[in-house]
């Protein structure tokens, strides 16, 4: 699967891969501590929201905050 | 504005089926499903894991729908937020398209949670309001998706099955 910035595709499926082995290996298992991928995520999130303003993409309420910080949103 | 909802039945056990669910494209059922990015990720106090995805995609509208949108253009962009409860063993995922938002909304409500009389087996509620803006021909388009939407969300719950049968080979 490709990203939206070419140039970001790989950093995403290495993210990807980290991700989904966290998310099915721990996560779902109820570890939710100890994210591993975060500074994979950090650079493949650079490269995206470049991508996305190069592109004019108009996304909507999102403030890059950063893999760790929890949001205080209530509302779904 | 339609509303078109459904109800499926995933013969595989919760987890199984969210692994899957997250890692849904690309799969032979949705080619219009042209790129997948993760926008923002985190935990809540509840230890729910969100996620902000874009998906870039081709809808591949009929040439009819696309001569009375007045639209070439067919790459469009969805934006996704899902909930991964896995206490709870809830996945409320919510999308709506951000581009051709003068024309149409498309606005997607998927929630998946265990069957309540057999825990092998997921419940997935499908939920989709189409509203076609400023055009007579409204109530006509706003089928005419409905039933895009109706087949590509069958084809979504095949690609969920394809993900399954070709990772329980893999050890995850």
């Amino acid at each position: 699967m490709n990203s939206v910035g070419e140039a970001c595709t790989d950093m995403k499926r290495e993210y990807d891969q980290c991700f989904n082995r966290w998310f099915a290996e721990k996560f779902l298992k109820g570890d939710g501590s100890g994210d591993p991928c975060t500074d994979l995520f950090k650079r493949y999130q650079q490269c995206v929201q470049k991508a996305i303003k190069e592109k004019e993409i108009p996304i909507e309420g999102l403030e890059f905050m950063g893999h760790s910080k929890e949001k205080s949103e209530s509302s779904s | 504005m339609k509303i078109w909802s459904s109800e499926h039945v995933f013969g595989h056990p919760w987890d199984t089926v969210i692994k899957a669910a997250m890692r849904k494209y690309p799969n032979p059922m949705n080619p219009c499903v042209v790129g997948v990015d993760v926008l923002d990720r985190n935990l809540d106090n509840q230890g729910r894991l969100h996620s902000h995805r874009l998906l870039s995609t081709e809808w591949g509208l009929p040439t009819l729908v696309k001569a009375v949108l007045g639209t070439n253009r067919t790459l469009t962009y969805i934006q996704e937020h899902s909930v991964v409860d896995p206490v709870g063993k809830k996945m409320e995922l919510c999308s709506t398209n951000i581009t051709l938002t003068n024309l149409v909304l498309v606005n997607e409500r998927l929630v998946y949670t265990p069957h309540p009389d057999n825990p092998e087996m997921t419940v997935l509620t499908h939920e989709a309001v189409i509203t076609v803006k400023g055009f007579s021909l409204g109530s006509y388009l706003e089928s005419l998706m409905a039933n895009t939407i109706s087949s590509n969300a069958r084809k979504g719950w095949a690609a969920i099955e394809w993900i399954i049968q070709n990772s329980e080979s893999a050890v995850s």
